[in-house]
């Protein structure tokens, strides 16, 4: 006790300080890909973490199961109403595919912005202390998973991938609070009206929905999806529903309230997706990060010249 | 292989505050408060009491750092804090060892320091906006009270499995 902070310790303490803050100012930088330490220790635990984490799902998917058995009767009775307007949507979508591929082929397009490869992957982590929004999937670079890549349920969209590891990456949820996250979207209706999805409201809990024009009209009800014009999503990921919006601060643009489609709380097993076809060609592509859509509607006007 | 048992158990406990006790959080069905688990800080802090200073300082940079790696992406926050925390709390003398509860309000006094202090360096980089209530109140004082039950159950195990440990490896010291 008496040497609490001797000059040695004193000067130990201000050599940790500096270092925590070169640390942190390390790794906020932006687009910082994982040191080869920090692959090595969240592969390895990542490693332990698939072991523990694929008995407590089954635990917990057990328990919900038994809770589903309850309410089965009256969720039955619900699915057949529903399965008479299937059967009449179906033959309109089978009627419309065949339509579209129709006048694809017509007009000589091979690629869309909403073709994807799936892979699959199981939550192994989430962080405990919450002060992030991320989860931790058991898939890596070794199994084709690449920064930025869009992350969803059966149910819809939930983030991207944050970092990849060998054999672990990080997937950053839409309800994050960083400054950075942001998603390209539109709201699926008559006109299509762009936007972006920023966060989470903190009072409501509602993914906001942004920069939407001041003069279009939403309604209340309508889905959000995704854009596809970012350059790395595909387009047509559902997100959610809007339950209501308002103009922003400045009243230059319009505020949308999203209720997501896709539980972020209870989350097992999520899908990767990787978009099928790259927003420039190869020999003509500068970097792959293109954000403006102009770009794409040049590649796809090439497309259809070659 | 007696001295690789407390890593092993605190290596456990990681895992579960991650990824088992993380399934099943409460939050997940509808209770609005956030329970976090600092299970591995507490043991840690008992580790520091029962083994002295330089053990808890070396798990505490440890695990620290293994939750920078893993869970926050952002490096340097945890390591420094349960470093210097486990450093200063580490106070193996027989009047903490004797008294279990005195050490179990060190332990205590030593997640409510990291909680502050990891919310202060969060609000400081701009990474959360919630008020001062609302961290208070949603988090804080649910977390408390469930890692406070927590340490109370176990610390009484906890001791007896620290002297145990201690015996053995006096005893494979002799051999």
């Amino acid at each position: 006790m008496q040497s609490f902070f001797s000059n040695k310790r004193l000067i130990i303490l201000l050599v940790c300080i500096i270092i925590l803050v070169a640390l942190i100012g390390y790794s906020m930088s932006e687009r910082r890909s994982l040191s080869w330490p920090e692959q090595f220790i969240s592969d390895s635990v990542g490693l332990v973490q698939s072991a523990f984490s694929r008995p407590a799902h089954f635990v917990a998917g057990f328990f919900e199961n038994v809770n589903d058995m309850r309410n089965i009767y009256e969720e039955n009775r619900i699915l057949k109403s529903h399965l008479d307007e299937y059967a009449v949507l179906q033959v309109e979508v089978n009627e419309l595919r065949r339509q579209n591929e129709e006048l694809k082929d017509t007009i000589g397009v091979k690629e869309s912005l909403n073709n994807y490869t799936v892979r699959s992957a199981l939550v192994i982590h989430r962080s405990p202390d919450r002060w992030n929004e991320f989860i931790g999937i058991n898939k890596g670079r070794q199994d084709g998973i690449e920064v930025n890549m869009a992350v969803m349920t059966s149910k819809g969209l939930i983030g991207k991938v944050r970092q990849v590891s060998e054999f672990t990456s990080t997937v950053q949820l839409l309800t994050d609070q960083d400054i950075s996250n942001r998603i390209s979207a539109f709201v699926d209706g008559n006109e299509t009206i762009y936007g972006f999805i920023e966060g989470v409201d903190e009072e409501t809990g509602y993914l906001q929905f942004t920069m939407i024009n001041i003069d279009a009209e939403i309604k209340e009800g309508q889905s959000v999806v995704t854009s596809g014009l970012g350059g790395i999503f595909p387009s047509q990921l559902l997100i959610g529903e809007i339950v209501s919006f308002e103009t922003d601060e400045f009243g230059l643009t319009q505020t949308a309230f999203v209720q997501p489609s896709a539980d972020f709380l209870r989350l097992d097993h999520v899908l990767v997706i990787e978009r099928g076809t790259t927003t420039l060609h190869p020999s003509i592509d500068p970097d792959m990060d293109g954000e403006e859509p102009d770009t794409e509607s040049d590649e796809e006007g090439e497309d259809s010249e070659s | 292989m007696t001295r690789y048992y407390l890593f092993m158990v605190l290596f456990v406990l990681f895992i579960i505050e991650g990824t088992t006790f993380q399934i099943f959080a409460p939050d997940q069905y509808g209770v609005e408060y956030l329970f976090i688990p600092r299970w591995v800080f507490l043991v840690i802090i008992f580790a520091g009491i029962f083994r002295g200073r330089g053990t808890g300082t070396f798990y505490g940079i440890t695990f620290g750092v293994m939750y920078d790696v893993i869970y926050t992406s952002l490096l340097g926050i945890y390591t420094f804090g349960m470093g210097l925390i486990a450093y200063l709390l580490s106070l193996s003398i027989p009047f903490f060892q004797k008294n279990l509860t005195v050490a179990v309000l060190t332990s205590i006094l030593a997640i409510t320091v990291l909680d502050y202090y990891v919310y202060g360096m969060m609000y400081l980089l701009g990474l959360t906006v919630i008020d001062h209530h609302e961290f208070l109140t949603v988090r804080f004082i649910p977390s408390l009270i469930m890692n406070m039950i927590i340490i109370s159950i176990f610390a009484y195990p906890l001791r007896k499995w620290f002297h145990f440990l201690k015996r053995r490896m006096e005893e494979e010291e002799k051999i």
